[in-house]
C-alpha cells in the first residue's frame, strides 16, 4: 500500500529539536532579521515610488517566508509541552481572538482616509497593480496586521492541535502532518503572484485536499466525552465566540482589509493564513455540533467514571486498610458515590460472637430505620442460602420489609459478601424508587461487593495471623516456664548417679520429673504423666510439682505421699484427667529402694549380672479414686540394692513411641537396650538409651511426651561411711 | 492417621457400644460424644466393647472417668469386655480394672449386668 508506506516515512520524518537554544537563536534571529529585511523593502518601495526589480523581489518574498516559516517553528516548539484543558484551550483562543482584534483595529486607525486609489482590489495607501505603498502610514500597516493576522492564525491552528492530538494515534499525528503538507502546497504556490490577481485555478485545485484534511481534522473530538456538563457547556460558548472571530478576520466586517494588507505583504501568507481560519472555523462548527449531542449523556458518563473512581479507592483499600471500622465505611460509600443507591449498609458474620450478624456500617439513613423497616437477619438468610443477589423491585411489597412513612427503601439490592465459598457478610443498597436498580447498577454493585469480600476477607487473615503469632509467643513463654519447673539441678547421694531428661512433644508437656533430697541418705524420686486435654496438662503438671516439693518432706514415705497427693489432687483435677506416677525413695544408709506406682509404667530394675526385671506393684493413677479403693490396692515394694543396680524410670513416650511401620519400641527393646549397656554409668546409659530409641524410630520428633530417668547403685565401699566421689549430679539440656 | 470409630447394638436393655481403630487424644472426644448421646438417650447400662480396638492412650483412658459416675448415679454402670491383651494391659497398668467391671467376654459382660450391684458399683461411693 502506498498510502501506509507514505506514512511510515511520516512517521520516520525526525525533525531537529528546535527546543534547543541553539535552535531557538536560529530561528529568532531569523525572524527578527527577516521582518527587518521586509520593512526595509517596502520603505525603499515606497520612497522610489516604484516596485524594486525582479531579483530584489523574490529574494523579499523567500526572506518572509523563511521569516514566517521560522516563527511558526519557534511558536510550535513552545506549544508542544502545552497540557491544559480544553475550556482553558479555548478560553486561550477566544483571549488571542480579542488581544488581534483590538490591535488590528488600533493598527488600522493609522493614517486613515490617505493615499485612497480608486479602483478594484486596490485598499487604501496601496497600490496593488504596481505593488508599492503609497503612504508610510500604509507601510507600517502591511507590516504590522500581515504580522497580527499570520501569528494569530498560528495561535489558533496550534492551540487547536492540542485538542486535535488527544488520544493521538499514528492516523491522527498522519492526516495532522497531510494537511499542514496541504496547506503549505496551498500557499506556496501563489509565490510572487500578483496581490491584485485571483487566487488562480491551480491554487484553487490545491486548496482542495487542504479543505477535505481539515475536515478531517475537524471531528478529532475525543476529548469532549470526558468534559463534565459544566465544561461542556463553557467550552460550547467558547467555540461560538472562536468561531465568529474567525469570520471576522476572514471576511469584511469588522476589519476590513486585514486580508488585503497581508495578501500584498506576501501572498502565500495571506493563503495560509485563509486556511488557517477556515479550519479553526470547522473545527469550532463540529466541537459545537458534537457538544449539543453529547450534553444528555453527560450524567450516564459522569455516573461511570464515579463507579470506575469508587472501585479504584476500594482497591486501594485491600492493600492498605485493615481497620475493620474505616474498610466498612469505604464499602457502604461506594455504591452511594457512583449514584448506584441512596441508602447502603454492611451485614457483617462475626463467628464466635453471641449476635453473630453485626449491622457494621449505614450510610444514607439511620440505622435504626433501617432496622425497624426490615428483618435484615431474614434477607440476609435468604443470600447466605442462594450465595447470589437478591433484588426487591417493590420492596414494601415483601412480607421481609415495611412501608417506610419517608419511602427510604422502596427498592433493594442485598448482595452476599462471597470469599473462598464463605458468606462473611451482605451489602445492602436501597433506593427511594421503585424498580431503582438498573442492570448495570446490579453489576456495579456486584463489583463492589466482590471487592468488599476480597478486602475484609483480607483484614480477617490478617486478624488471625496476628492471633496465631501471638498464641506462637504465649506458648513459648509457658515452654520456658515450665522447663523451669523441672530440676535444674540433680542432687548427689553417695554410692549412686544419676541421668535424667524430658522432652515435650508439643510446645507444653505434661511429663514431670523431679528430685528432692530429704537428707544425706535418702533422696525423694517422682517421674510421672499428666492425662489431660491439650494444655491442661501442664497445669496438672505445675500442680503436681508443688505437691511433690511441699509433701515429699512432711511424708516423704511412698504410701503416705502419694495418698495424700491423691487426695489433694482429687479436689482440683478434671474428670476425664489423671496423673500417673512412680514414687520413690533411695535410702542409702539402709541401702534400699522403697517405691509405689501409682498406675504408672512400671520400673525397671537390671542387675550387674544383667538379670531384668519390671517393678509392676499394684496402685491407680491419682485422681481416678477418690480414696478407698485408691489406698487398698497402693502397693509398695521395697529393693535391696546391690552394687551395679540400675534403676530406669521412665514415661510411655518410651515404650509406646511408634517407628514408620507403627511397631512400638516396647519393654523387650528396653530390656535388651539395658542388658547390653548396664555396666556403663547412669550418664552413658541414659544416653545410650536415647540413642537406642532415636535409632528405633529413625527420628528425633515424638508423637508423646518422653522422659527418662536412670538410677545406678555404684555401692559404698566396705568401711566407708562417708560419701564416695562417684554420685554425679546432672543437669541435661532437653 | 489414627482411625476410630463407635457403633451401637442393643441387648437384654444394654446399649453395646463396639469401638473400632486408636482411640487418642484426637479421637477421644469422639466416645466422650457417642457415651453421652447414649445416657441422654437414658440407656444407663453401657457396654464396651473392645474386640476391634486396637490401641489407647491414657487421653482416650480418661473418657471413661468423665461419665461412669453419673451412669452409677443413675443405677447404670459401664462395663468394659473382650479387650486386646496389649490395650487390656494399658487399662491394667493404670489399675482400671479395680475400678471398672473389665471381663473377657460380652456374653460374660451382659451377664453382669443381671446380678445386683457389684463390687466395682460400691467402689465409686
Amino acid at each position: 500500500m502506498p498510502l501506509t508506506r507514505l506514512r511510515s516515512q511520516w512517521d520516520a520524518l525526525r525533525l531537529p529539536d528546535f527546543t534547543s537554544d541553539a535552535w531557538r537563536g536560529v530561528l529568532i534571529s531569523l525572524v527578527v532579521v527577516g521582518y527587518a529585511l521586509g520593512i526595509g523593502y517596502h520603505l525603499t518601495s515606497w520612497a522610489a515610488g516604484v516596485a524594486p526589480a525582479l531579483a530584489w523581489r523574490v529574494g523579499y518574498h523567500a526572506s518572509i517566508v523563511l521569516c514566517y516559516a521560522s516563527l511558526w517553528l519557534l511558536l510550535s516548539a513552545s506549544f508542544r509541552q502545552i497540557d491544559r484543558s480544553p475550556v482553558r484551550l479555548f478560553l486561550y483562543a477566544v483571549l488571542a481572538g480579542v488581544t488581534y482584534l483590538v490591535l488590528a483595529s488600533l493598527v488600522q486607525a493609522l493614517g486613515a482616509g490617505q493615499g485612497l486609489l480608486a479602483g478594484d482590489g486596490n485598499v487604501a495607501g496601496l497600490d496593488y497593480q504596481r505593488r508599492v505603498p503609497l503612504t508610510i502610514a500604509a507601510v507600517v500597516k502591511v507590516n504590522l496586521l500581515s504580522l497580527l493576522e499570520v501569528t494569530f492564525t498560528m495561535l489558533i491552528l496550534l492551540l487547536l492541535r492540542s485538542l486535535v492530538f488527544y488520544r493521538r494515534t499514528r492516523s491522527s499525528l498522519f492526516n495532522w502532518r497531510l494537511m499542514m503538507g496541504f496547506f503549505v502546497t496551498a500557499a506556496l504556490l501563489t509565490f510572487m503572484r500578483n496581490p491584485a490577481d485571483d487566487l488562480g485555478g491551480v491554487v484553487a485545485l490545491a486548496m482542495i485536499p487542504a479543505v477535505g484534511m481539515a475536515v478531517v481534522n475537524s471531528f478529532r473530538l475525543s476529548w469532549i466525552v470526558y468534559l463534565p456538563f459544566r465544561e461542556k457547556m463553557a467550552t460550547m460558548g467558547l467555540a461560538l465566540v472562536l468561531m465568529v472571530m474567525l469570520g471576522f478576520s476572514l471576511g469584511d466586517g469588522v476589519l476590513p482589509d486585514v486580508s488585503s494588507y497581508t495578501r500584498f505583504y506576501s501572498f502565500p501568507l495571506s493563503v495560509f493564513a485563509l486556511l488557517a481560519a477556515l479550519f479553526g472555523i470547522l473545527y469550532c462548527v463540529t466541537t459545537m455540533l458534537s457538544l449539543l449531542f453529547h450534553l444528555p449523556t453527560t450524567g450516564a458518563f459522569q455516573r461511570k467514571a464515579d463507579e470506575v473512581a469508587a472501585i479504584q479507592s476500594l482497591t486501594h483499600l485491600i492493600s492498605q486498610v485493615f481497620d475493620l471500622d474505616k474498610l466498612s465505611r469505604t464499602i457502604v460509600a461506594s455504591p452511594i458515590d457512583a449514584h448506584s443507591g441512596d441508602v447502603a449498609w454492611l451485614l457483617l458474620m462475626r463467628p464466635g460472637a453471641s449476635e453473630p450478624l453485626h449491622l457494621q456500617a449505614v450510610q444514607g439513613a439511620a440505622a435504626a430505620d433501617v432496622q425497624e423497616t426490615m428483618d435484615i437477619e431474614a434477607l440476609f438468610a435468604e443470600v447466605q442460602e442462594t450465595q447470589d443477589v437478591l433484588l426487591l423491585d417493590e420492596a414494601p411489597s415483601d412480607r421481609r420489609v415495611r412501608t417506610h412513612p419517608d419511602g427510604a427503601f422502596e427498592s433493594l439490592l442485598v448482595v452476599p459478601l462471597l470469599a473462598r465459598d464463605d458468606v462473611l457478610g451482605a451489602l445492602f443498597v436501597a433506593k427511594d424508587v421503585r424498580y431503582g436498580f438498573e442492570t448495570d447498577d446490579v453489576k456495579a454493585i456486584r463489583v463492589f461487593a466482590a471487592q468488599a469480600a476480597l478486602a475484609l476477607d483480607n483484614a480477617r487473615l490478617f486478624e488471625e495471623r496476628l492471633e496465631k503469632e501471638r498464641m506462637h509467643r504465649e506458648l513459648a513463654i509457658a515452654r520456658e516456664v515450665q522447663q523451669k519447673l523441672l530440676p535444674q539441678q540433680i542432687p548427689s547421694l553417695r554410692g549412686t548417679s544419676i541421668a535424667a531428661s524430658s522432652v515435650s512433644a508439643y510446645e507444653v508437656g505434661g511429663d514431670y520429673y523431679d528430685f528432692v533430697r530429704l537428707d544425706d541418705d535418702r533422696l525423694a524420686f517422682i517421674v510421672g504423666d499428666v492425662a489431660g486435654k491439650g494444655t491442661s496438662g501442664a497445669f496438672y503438671m505445675a500442680e503436681m510439682q508443688g505437691i511433690f516439693r511441699s509433701l515429699s518432706r512432711q511424708a516423704p514415705e511412698p504410701h503416705e505421699f502419694l495418698v495424700a497427693a491423691n487426695q489433694a489432687l482429687n479436689t482440683t483435677l478434671d474428670r476425664r484427667a489423671f496423673i500417673s506416677v512412680v514414687y520413690g525413695i533411695l535410702d542409702v544408709g539402709r541401702e534400699e529402694f522403697r517405691l509405689a506406682r501409682a498406675g504408672h509404667c512400671p520400673v525397671a530394675l537390671i542387675d550387674l549380672y544383667g538379670e531384668a526385671r519390671l517393678l509392676r506393684s499394684g496402685g491407680i493413677g491419682l485422681g481416678l479414686n477418690e480414696g478407698a479403693l485408691f489406698e487398698q490396692s497402693l502397693e509398695v515394694c521395697t529393693e535391696r540394692l546391690q552394687p551395679g543396680d540400675v534403676f530406669v524410670l521412665y514415661t510411655d513416650g518410651v515404650v509406646e513411641s511408634r517407628n514408620a511401620a507403627g511397631e512400638e519400641y516396647g519393654y523387650t527393646r528396653l530390656k535388651a537396650s539395658l542388658q547390653e549397656h548396664r555396666h556403663e554409668d547412669a550418664d552413658d546409659l541414659h544416653e545410650a538409651l536415647l540413642c537406642d530409641l532415636h535409632t528405633f524410630l529413625g527420628a528425633e520428633t515424638y508423637d508423646d511426651d518422653l522422659t527418662l530417668v536412670v538410677v545406678k547403685w555404684h555401692g559404698l565401699p566396705i568401711g566407708v561411711s562417708s560419701p564416695v566421689p562417684q554420685a554425679s549430679a546432672l543437669s541435661l539440656p532437653t | 492417621m489414627s482411625t476410630f470409630s463407635v457403633s451401637f447394638r442393643d441387648a437384654n436393655g444394654v446399649r453395646i457400644l463396639d469401638l473400632h481403630g486408636e482411640l487418642d487424644a484426637h479421637t477421644a472426644s469422639d466416645l466422650e460424644e457417642s457415651i453421652q448421646q447414649c445416657h441422654a438417650e437414658g440407656n444407663v447400662n453401657l457396654l464396651i466393647n473392645g474386640t476391634d480396638l486396637d490401641y489407647i492412650s491414657s487421653a482416650g483412658l480418661g473418657v471413661f472417668m468423665a461419665y461412669v459416675e453419673e451412669i452409677r448415679d443413675d443405677g447404670g454402670d459401664i462395663k468394659i469386655a473382650g479387650l486386646q491383651s496389649k490395650v487390656y494391659n494399658v487399662f491394667d497398668l493404670l489399675g482400671f480394672p479395680v475400678l471398672f467391671d473389665i471381663c473377657e467376654t460380652e456374653e460374660e459382660a451382659l451377664a453382669r449386668f443381671e446380678e445386683p450391684a457389684p463390687d466395682a458399683g460400691n467402689a465409686s461411693s
